[in-house]
């Protein structure tokens, strides 16, 4: 309740009367409302253009393309208006009879998985590195944050490049383990993923890295003094201490990647375009050419809230560890 | 005497950096079941000190010795000692248990002998009932106890507590005082406290160790420092407000010894013998308990109250008298009226005299008091 900014001592006294009168969570919730009720008319007029923008730019266009899913129209048809309204249609045909989209789910999943994993295994050890004191330390850290600031069309071209059947790469294995060891990279499907998840993780494990040493930076001291003097090893002290400590800064690195690996596309598009055949295809990738090269707008509108509905209860689980800490009064 | 607890010898520490030892060549014995307070201003070395004697940080030269054993080489895990910091440090992470158990489980102890020997603690801290809730959800003096509770758990020789009171609030001090005082009985504990605050320092040691600029100035029992210090550090640190100190000289005067300084003359006890400092020059202390103010009619020093000062049942008065400002604390009930004047006494027998030169306390009243 200190957060709410208090306008006037009335609504404030209110607050606090109907907070204590009442049983403490509801209170809460119901004080805030009423006091924005008394206290912020003027402030509303303010925010309203801001609100209008939002209303207009966000709600609407969601509002549309909820609508769209449940139709069968495309650009073809003419105005919206006249496609037709075909209930579950689309969602039951993503759902049972979809492969394509299936596949790219899993796939999408599975990338993820491979690559937030090593993501975090990296970031996490230049992170533990970098606790130390050692020479060239500023100049790394500014090197290791690079990646991470290119864009993602850039990083894609440059390793589509490095990854051709003759670029830098193939010449480094053949110097190194012979000719035969150098793949055709883009025209095999397990090849063609493992640059994806390179490109991926070469272009993302700086974003760890920088949340989880900012995380370590943070984390008190004396837990793990006590826990040396308790006897624990350096081991034990790290994963028995420091890493419980660090939960919260890890869960919420992979909620962030996560999100980002969901809609994870300009690298993959630059480099595969989804091929060979499908076998890169990544969610955002199959919904882009629904619409754009298939012109199914209303069907890749019905696929997109599906992603939807499905990131917001993946999100939501991955942040149930630590929703609790999070969300809990400060003392 | 068997071997101390805990002996330092000659412990120094110097930081690469700086040419300032943060910790000086100290000697200290703790003997077993002892309480020592290392009491001293913040920056005087105790943390440095604290931190040696954990093993956190290497001494520069020197020895500490536990059970007279070295145990400089030893790491800080297998000294066998126990430290709780003054934020408790405790694990949030972590359950009640979980946190009282980490030590035994890091040692590699079977899981029946941890929960023995946790059971036991939170029975002695009156933790039972909390076991399985989170460390997260406990309140300042519970989270004391859990950090106490974890480090008795692996029977440490010795418990370092750093600023044990002052993250408390007032009403549980006085609770967690007792409380600590009762555990160093039933559990024999050999118990150092580091503080900054004198009050903490007396009211939880039996013997106090005052540190200054890396050195320790003194070791006296708590009951004894305040009216017998070494030295002028340890009457200006001791005792709130502390002792009265005026720099002044001795003259010879019917069979003793009087003190002057200016217009300012108090007589030492009769038969006092000064031998050869007689006729150098002293600092006098005068302990503000000590001045007393006379009764209406009554003879005595004639002063003049500046300002009194009520703190509950007594009242520190600050008095002019014979052109020097001496502070007095008297009972709030006999308190005088600022302005005005009054007549005062000092008890000779409670007079402390310091060289001139050493600035270290002169033997001989203790002596004849004695």
């Amino acid at each position: 309740m200190s957060m709410w900014p208090h306008q006037d001592t009335i609504a404030t006294q209110h607050m606090d009367v109907i907070a204590s009168s009442t049983t403490e969570r509801p209170a809460d919730a119901r004080s805030l409302s009423i006091s924005a009720k008394r206290t912020a008319s003027p402030v509303r007029f303010l925010a309203a253009p801001g609100q209008i923008v939002s209303l207009i730019v966000l709600v609407l266009p969601l509002l549309v393309a909820l609508y769209m899913s449940f139709t069968n129209w495309t650009p073809t048809r003419g105005s919206l208006l006249n496609a037709s309204f075909v209930g579950f249609d689309n969602y039951a045909e993503l759902l049972i009879y979809d492969t394509r989209f299936l596949e790219a789910v899993v796939r999408t999943f599975l990338i993820g998985a491979v690559c937030l994993s090593l993501e975090f295994v990296l970031g996490l050890g230049l992170a533990v590195i970098f606790l130390r004191e050692f020479r060239g330390k500023a100049v790394l850290f500014s090197a290791f944050l690079t990646p991470m600031m290119i864009l993602p069309v850039v990083v894609g071209y440059t390793f589509w490049m490095l990854f051709q059947s003759n670029g830098p790469i193939n010449q480094m294995i053949t110097l190194f383990a012979g000719q035969s060891f150098a793949p055709e990279w883009f025209r095999s499907a397990p090849f063609a993923v493992a640059t994806v998840i390179v490109t991926e993780v070469w272009h993302w494990t700086p974003l760890f890295f920088l949340i989880l040493l900012s995380g370590l930076n943070a984390v008190p001291q004396n837990p793990v003094r006590a826990a040396v003097i308790l006897g624990a090893s350096p081991r034990e002290v790290f994963w028995r201490v420091i890493l419980p400590m660090l939960k919260p800064v890890i869960v919420v690195a992979f909620v962030i990647r996560s999100m980002e690996i969901i809609k994870l596309f300009d690298e993959v598009f630059m480099l595969t375009r989804g091929g060979p055949g499908s076998s890169t295809e990544t969610i955002s990738l199959y919904i882009y050419k629904l619409a754009f090269n298939d012109f199914q707008l209303a069907y890749g509108a019905a696929a997109a809230f599906l992603v939807l509905i499905g990131t917001l209860f993946l999100i939501n689980s991955m942040l149930l560890p630590i929703r609790e800490q999070l969300l809990k009064e400060r003392r | 005497m068997s071997t101390p607890k805990l002996e330092l010898v000659g412990l120094k520490k110097e930081f690469a950096d700086g040419s300032v030892a943060a910790v000086d060549g100290i000697d200290l014995a703790v003997e077993e079941g002892q309480t020592l307070a290392l009491l001293g201003p913040s920056g005087c070395g105790k943390s440095t000190t604290l931190n040696m004697i954990v093993g956190l940080e290497q001494p520069s030269s020197g020895d500490i010795r536990i059970d007279g054993r070295s145990v400089v080489a030893v790491p800080p895990g297998r000294r066998n000692v126990g430290l709780v910091f003054q934020d408790y440090a405790v694990f949030t992470s972590m359950s009640v248990r979980e946190n009282l158990a980490f030590g035994l489980r890091v040692r590699g102890q079977r899981k029946a002998e941890i929960d023995r020997a946790v059971g036991e603690v939170a029975e002695l801290l009156g933790l039972s009932t909390m076991l399985n809730g989170n460390a997260r959800d406990l309140g300042g003096s519970e989270l004391q106890r859990v950090a106490i509770g974890r480090t008795l758990v692996t029977r440490p020789a010795i418990l370092l507590l750093d600023e044990p009171l002052s993250n408390l609030e007032a009403g549980t001090r006085l609770a967690t005082r007792r409380e600590l005082r009762r555990l160093q009985k039933e559990a024999g504990l050999t118990i150092i406290y580091v503080t900054h605050d004198q009050v903490e320092a007396l009211s939880l040691a039996d013997w106090i160790a005052v540190m200054s600029a890396g050195k320790i100035r003194q070791v006296a029992p708590a009951s004894l420092i305040c009216q017998q210090p070494d030295n002028i550090f340890v009457a200006s640190f001791m005792g709130t407000p502390p002792m009265n100190l005026l720099r002044g000289a001795l003259t010879r005067a019917d069979g003793g010894y009087v003190f002057r300084k200016d217009a300012f003359v108090v007589g030492l006890l009769p038969g006092t013998d000064i031998g050869e400092a007689a006729d150098l020059p002293v600092t006098i202390g005068i302990r503000p308990e000590e001045v007393r103010l006379c009764a209406s009619g009554e003879a005595g020093l004639p002063a003049r109250v500046l300002l009194a000062e009520p703190r509950g049942s007594e009242t520190v008065v600050t008095l002019e008298t014979g052109g020097q400002v001496i502070k007095a604390v008297i009972a709030s009930d006999h308190r005088p009226t600022e302005g005005r004047d009054v007549m005062l006494e000092i008890d000779a027998a409670s007079l402390v005299l310091f060289s001139g030169e050493t600035n270290r306390r002169l033997p001989m009243i203790a002596e004849l008091r004695a």
